[in-house]
């Protein structure tokens, strides 16, 4: 029998709280018990299996933190005890153990890099979905809340924001609905960049063609990142703003008021296009001035919003009004609300001292610098730092934090009108006054709410095609024979938004209906190569001998597939793109059609997605069943061990099947069992997004198994991607994790097991209602877990 | 709202001690009273400059071929991709052998090649690395550690900073300079005359009202979220306190500062930056407020662009290409030697101590990336150049086992600066599997 250590010190610990906790659990109460009960058998000194021996270890330190993570992982998902053993711990036994071990090893870590590996969105399926769902949901839970805490804003946030103050976009338009419109995220270009320009609507002309163009125009990229990785990439918990990016935006601050005060920066010849032309034609003549700032010819008015910056730099002198006007414009813009008065008044003296020190015009562009880089332009915060906490130490934000928290589950802009001046109104701060805005803003088309796509990109990770870098002959291997692969694979994400966004109009089956639609938005100018069937491609043509006869192979040559006609629609597409086709208004149509049947289904099928889970040379058949694993049956696999060399053989002639087999040894099989035969159905494609029939000359194998799911009905052998994704598309267990994923994204931390009754009252709503996203965020928005913060006692 | 007005008493309070070191590129601790007291090194070492080219370094790039056994490189002819290196042969300590297997080099590193543990792309480092550890114990300076990156044109403008290489600790990344005209204002501005040092000064006017401000947003905020927040004030503290250092030794500083030219502001290829870094870097070593300088050509990742040498090729493709005779390699190669060639004899130039800053100085050559790009690291191969202050052997090949890892090599560089340690960033539990040795890597050293 084990010997029990005493453990004083540690049993103070904060523990997550499940029920009003009545005594908290210590190594004595919880993980001594757990381990004699389930781990011992196995893993003592005397049988020590796997090398693991558990009976003398018994405090969490720095040293033995890997043994505790590898506890935590292996019986959170349910791998240890292993599955034939017959005396199994119970979904809470193994819910606290994992609350011991995970607040322990904050403790333990807290000098050696700390430990929050168990609050990033990759373990939140750690927590047991049958604690959430179902019949072992525990009762009498604390109601839900989420810790006081600020929010850093998101990049693309800081970007449309940083753009609304230099350039007008388009209104909404109901006859072109994904059309670039105002508040929508700033698109990436062809090469797969986000950038906000200057002055591009006022642009008239430029010397040379678009690569002369694209050097010649000014823009900016967004300062502010997120993690690349795959899955949900924005918590509060993962970002900061640093040094180098505090000074990149003091930098670009200086730029941006700049540019409100004066318009572009160019030689006044520049605005008028018979100067221009002389210019052209004696002091450049005979200069090559393409990609220079110089070859490019505004118009004579200004484009840009006129805003009080402009107004400021109007008059000789500047006038303490004006310059309060131009503070608190500023202000608002750039942190969602207006500034109290000590604010403004603390900017003006800034302003004031700038404007003494280097005069007016440079005084007054750096003076008005630091409201950039107000910590509220940052950062959003939470802090419910007002009224008294409720019996289980909660308030709920209100006023400007729950107005702001609202506007920012939809918006990147500032609030609207009407929510200003509900907050200003003192209509801020009931649940009924959420439920109010939210259903206004759902309801208004106009209101872009482009945080909701995000969503559908983070859940699905459709939106990295263009990032994967590909080996140029592993590309000409897969049927790849032009010059725009990247171009293409960056479009289809645009394309894919646009059918998210036409799917989430209709508002029925959202998540099935993207699981199983036969529709795409495709580009039949660019895109005829990826629906094509792998074995169908032809040779290109010999070109003619004459290159003025040459052309371009057309895709009946190549053998590539046409899709049926269908109807227009428009996508975003970068500024950038718009105004160098401006001659081709084409540029932002696309066909909503049909997919090829029996050959795709779904946006699983598409090649944005495919693609997206794919590498330089092959398919990622392991992140792809990861991705299902994940998102779909709301499990996960732990981190791969320090000591595993994770490398498939390089074996060029043989399939990413065989070459796969290494997994299948003992000590890989037990994770890649998860995921493996979740990932190789989609070997129907090759790794460019081709369907294919046959692979290296024999028939492609596209078997694969729903393994250990938590539903038995849908566990089994699936003959390839079609009846997996049908299966996986109805069943309510996705459905619910689809909904444990809605969770997160919209409350921005993993979903503890006091988020039951949230999560259920979400899954209804969309369940219920004939699977309606607006209901499923309407709950999430009006619920306890984002409308309490959790405050730290005095 | 932050509310700061209500706050202010907490300001006194500070941030800085919980906080640790900044985010802030470069800076790391920079004379920092808050730092810990570190105990300095005893040897003789007062630089060391670590340089990493990315997509891996071939052993066949760098060892005459047929070479097997430690050898003297007296007689020997270097291969073609290294052959700048002829110069100052008698300098270079060529070593082969080393492994990073536990590091996951394929593709990258990242942090873990310095910090020999394991790394992968978005994985924050899991602790210090060693150039860092180094800038710490060698006598201290101004700005201790300076980190420069150099990548394509449009990345280097787009993405002036980067944190891929180098770390204060476990999640805390030291941004590398990619943008040689905002390095030049950081560490030159003080010296700037007319029109770019009013705006040098209104800038700093406006940063030290920022931090101010910066400083009175936090006093509320749970103390979870008061570590994310100080590292946004700890930044405009660093970013403060770094340039009135500067500002103070700018008569000194003026004599070290390199032509402000065209090469920096209009730059044709992404080779004229590289240039410009290496200049400032260089810059920052002679004139002493550096002591550790770290290189990160393709900054660590899978792209970088060569444009300037006539490489039309960029980025990840270079990184498919087998390295030994190939042409884009041995330019890449070349290009790495002669900037090397470059930082020796500009500190052979200086003198110290009686003889030149090279006498004291170290150089750390190798790839963030093991030996190709999709490599399991079972060999690292590096290059040293100098003797540390009479530490380290040099002109000599030495063929190692393959049985230690690269954090014995780390642990040599320690010993050579006179700061000895059985282990660097490795545990025993690690060590037993990967290292079959303890202490320094004995054949390295004088």
């Amino acid at each position: 029998m084990k010997t029990v250590a005493t453990l004083c010190g540690l049993t103070a610990m904060l523990f997550a709280t499940v029920t009003r906790a009545e005594e908290r659990p210590t190594f004595d109460s919880v993980v001594d018990a757990f381990l004699v009960k389930y781990c011992l058998d196995c893993h003592d000194a005397d049988t020590e299996k796997g090398d693991v021996a558990l009976d003398d270890i018994f405090d969490v330190t720095a040293e033995n933190a890997e043994i505790w993570k590898s506890v935590w992982e292996q019986v959170s998902l349910k791998e240890m005890p292993p599955r034939d053993k017959k005396n199994q711990p119970t979904a809470m036994e193994r819910l606290e153990l994992a609350n011991w071990i995970t607040s322990e090893l904050e403790v333990a870590m807290a000098d050696v890099g700390g430990f929050y590996s168990h609050k990033l969105p990759k373990k939140a399926n750690h927590l047991p979905h049958e604690l959430l769902f179902g019949d072992e949901v525990p009762k009498d839970l604390e109601p839900a809340s989420t810790p006081a805490r600020i929010w850093r804003i998101h990049p693309q946030e800081h970007l449309v924001r940083l753009n609304a103050l230099i350039n007008i976009d388009p209104e909404y338009n109901p006859e072109m609905p994904g059309q670039r419109t105002a508040g929508d995220r700033i698109p990436w270009n062809e090469q797969g960049e986000v950038k906000v320009y200057y002055g591009l609507d006022r642009l008239q002309a430029w010397v040379g063609g678009t690569a002369a163009y694209a050097a010649a125009i000014t823009g900016f990229p967004p300062v502010l990142t997120t993690t690349n990785d795959h899955g949900l990439r924005n918590y509060p918990i993962m970002y900061s703003v640093n040094g180098a990016e505090a000074t990149q935006i003091a930098a670009l601050a200086e730029d941006v008021v700049r540019f409100m005060a004066n318009g572009p920066i160019a030689e006044p010849w520049q605005f008028d296009a018979k100067q221009r032309q002389q210019m052209l034609q004696t002091k450049y003549k005979g200069m090559d001035i393409r990609g220079t700032v110089q070859s490019l010819q505004y118009g004579p008015d200004p484009k840009r919003p006129l805003t009080p910056v402009y107004d400021l730099v109007q008059d000789e002198t500047v006038s303490q009004e004006n310059l309060r006007a131009a503070v608190v414009f500023l202000f608002e813009n750039l942190t969602g609300r207006p500034p109290t008065d000590d604010e403004t008044d603390e900017y003006v003296t800034l302003a004031n001292d700038s404007i003494e020190n280097l005069g007016k015009d440079d005084g007054v562009i750096l003076g008005l610098v630091p409201i950039f880089l107000d910590p509220d332009a940052l950062f959003r915060p939470e802090l419910a730092d007002y009224g008294k906490p409720d019996e289980y130490g909660r308030v709920m934000l209100q006023d400007w934090e729950l107005g702001l928290a609202v506007n920012a589950a939809f918006s990147f802009l500032p609030p609207d009108k009407e929510l200003k001046q509900a907050v200003l109104d003192g209509k801020m701060k009931t649940r009924k006054d959420v439920e109010r805005e939210v259903q206004r803003i759902l309801d208004d088309d106009a209101f872009r709410k482009p945080r909701i796509l995000q969503f559908f990109r983070e859940y699905f990770d459709y939106d990295r095609a263009g990032r994967i870098c590909k080996d140029t002959g592993a590309l000409r291997k897969a049927g790849y024979r032009e010059r725009n692969y990247t171009e293409v694979m960056n479009e289809m994400t645009a394309n894919t938004d646009r059918l998210v966004e036409l799917i989430l109009e209709e508002d029925k089956q959202v998540l099935r209906e993207l699981l199983t639609t036969d529709r795409v938005v495709w580009n039949p100018g660019k895109e005829t190569l990826y629906y094509s069937t792998f074995e169908n491609l032809k040779e290109p043509p010999k070109p003619d001998k004459d290159p003025k006869k040459r052309k371009p192979p057309t895709p009946q040559q190549l053998g590539h597939t046409i899709l049926p006609n269908g109807e227009t629609v428009h996508v975003r597409v970068a500024e950038e793109v718009a105004r160098y086709r401006k001659n081709s208004p084409k540029v932002s149509e696309r066909v909503l059609t049909h997919l090829p049947k029996g050959q795709r289904l779904g946006i699983l099928t598409h090649p944005s997605w495919l693609v997206s889970h794919t590498d330089a040379m092959d398919n990622h058949a392991i992140h792809r069943g990861i991705w299902v694993r994940e998102r779909l049956l709301g499990d996960a696999t732990p981190d791969v061990p320090i000591t595993v060399d994770a490398m498939l053989p390089d074996e060029p002639n043989n399939t990413l099947r065989h070459r796969m087999r290494v997994t299948r040894e003992a000590e890989c099989w037990r994770c890649h069992r998860k995921m493996d035969p979740l990932g190789l159905p989609f070997e129907q494609f090759n790794h460019i997004g081709l369907y294919r029939t046959t692979e290296h000359g024999k028939p492609v194998n596209t078997r694969g198994e729903i393994f250990f799911s938590g539903d038995p009905e849908l566990d089994g052998p699936v003959k390839g991607p079609y009846e997996m994704i049908r299966k996986l598309a109805a069943s309510e267990r996705v459905e619910q994790v689809f909904v444990r994923h809605a969770f997160r994204y919209w409350i921005g931390r993993n979903e503890t097991v006091n988020d039951a009754p949230v999560l259920q009252a979400a899954w209804h709503a969309y369940h219920d209602n004939n699977g309606s996203m607006k209901a499923l965020i309407e709950s999430l928005v009006t619920s306890d877990a984002f409308l309490y913060r959790t405050v730290e006692e005095e | 709202m932050i509310d700061r007005r209500r706050l202010l008493k907490s300001v006194t309070a500070g941030f800085g001690a919980a906080m640790g070191s900044s985010l802030f590129p470069g800076i790391g601790q920079a004379a920092s009273s808050l730092a810990p007291t570190i105990a300095p090194a005893t040897g003789k070492a007062k630089r060391i400059i670590f340089f990493l080219q990315n997509q891996g370094f071939d052993p066949a790039t760098a060892i005459p071929k047929g070479l097997k056994e430690d050898v003297s490189l007296d007689s020997i002819e270097l291969p073609e991709p290294i052959r700048p290196l002829e110069a100052v042969k008698d300098k270079l300590h060529i070593i082969n052998g080393i492994h990073g297997k536990h590091t996951s080099p394929s593709h990258s590193a990242y942090f873990g090649a310095l910090g020999g543990y394991r790394g992968g792309i978005g994985i924050p480092p899991r602790g210090e690395t060693i150039d860092h550890v180094i800038s710490q114990r060698l006598p201290q300076t101004v700005l201790p550690h300076l980190c420069i990156g150099m990548d394509s044109l449009d990345n280097m403008k787009s993405r002036p900073t980067l944190a891929t290489l180098s770390a204060t600790g476990a999640g805390k990344p030291i941004f590398m300079h990619s943008n040689p005209v905002d390095l030049y204002q950081m560490l030159f501005g003080s010296i700037s005359e007319g029109e770019v040092r009013a705006r040098y000064e209104a800038r700093s006017n406006v940063l030290n009202a920022v931090e101010n401000i910066a400083r009175q947003g936090g006093g509320v905020l749970p103390s979870a979220e008061a570590a994310r927040y100080g590292s946004y004030v700890e930044g405009f503290r660093d970013i403060n306190h770094l340039r009135e250092q500067l500002s103070d030794i700018s008569d000194h500083l003026a004599g070290f500062a390199p032509e402000f030219g065209e090469k920096f502001t209009k730059p044709e290829f992404d080779t004229d930056w590289h240039d410009s870094l290496l200049d400032l870097g260089i810059a920052a070593l002679k004139s002493g407020i550096t002591n550790t300088l770290t290189i990160g050509s393709g900054r660590g990742e899978i792209f970088g662009a060569w444009k300037g040498l006539g490489v039309t090729e960029q980025g990840h493709n270079l990184g498919h290409m087998d390295q030994p005779d190939n042409d884009i390699w041995i330019k890449i190669r070349q290009y790495n030697s002669e900037m090397l060639v470059k930082l020796v004899q500009q500190l052979e130039s200086m003198p110290e101590d009686g003889g030149t800053m090279m006498d004291n100085t170290l150089i750390v050559y190798t790839s963030n990336n093991a030996d190709k790009q999709h490599t399991a690291g079972q060999n690292w191969p590096f290059m040293l150049l100098g003797n540390c202050g009479g530490a380290v052997k040099t002109g000599q090949f030495t063929q190692l086992d393959g049985k230690r890892p690269v954090n014995a090599l780390y642990t040599t560089l320690l010993h050579a600066i006179g700061a000895p340690c059985d282990r660097f960033n490795m545990d025993e539990s690690l060590a037993a599997k990967f290292d079959s040795g303890v202490g320094p890597i004995e054949q390295l050293l004088a």
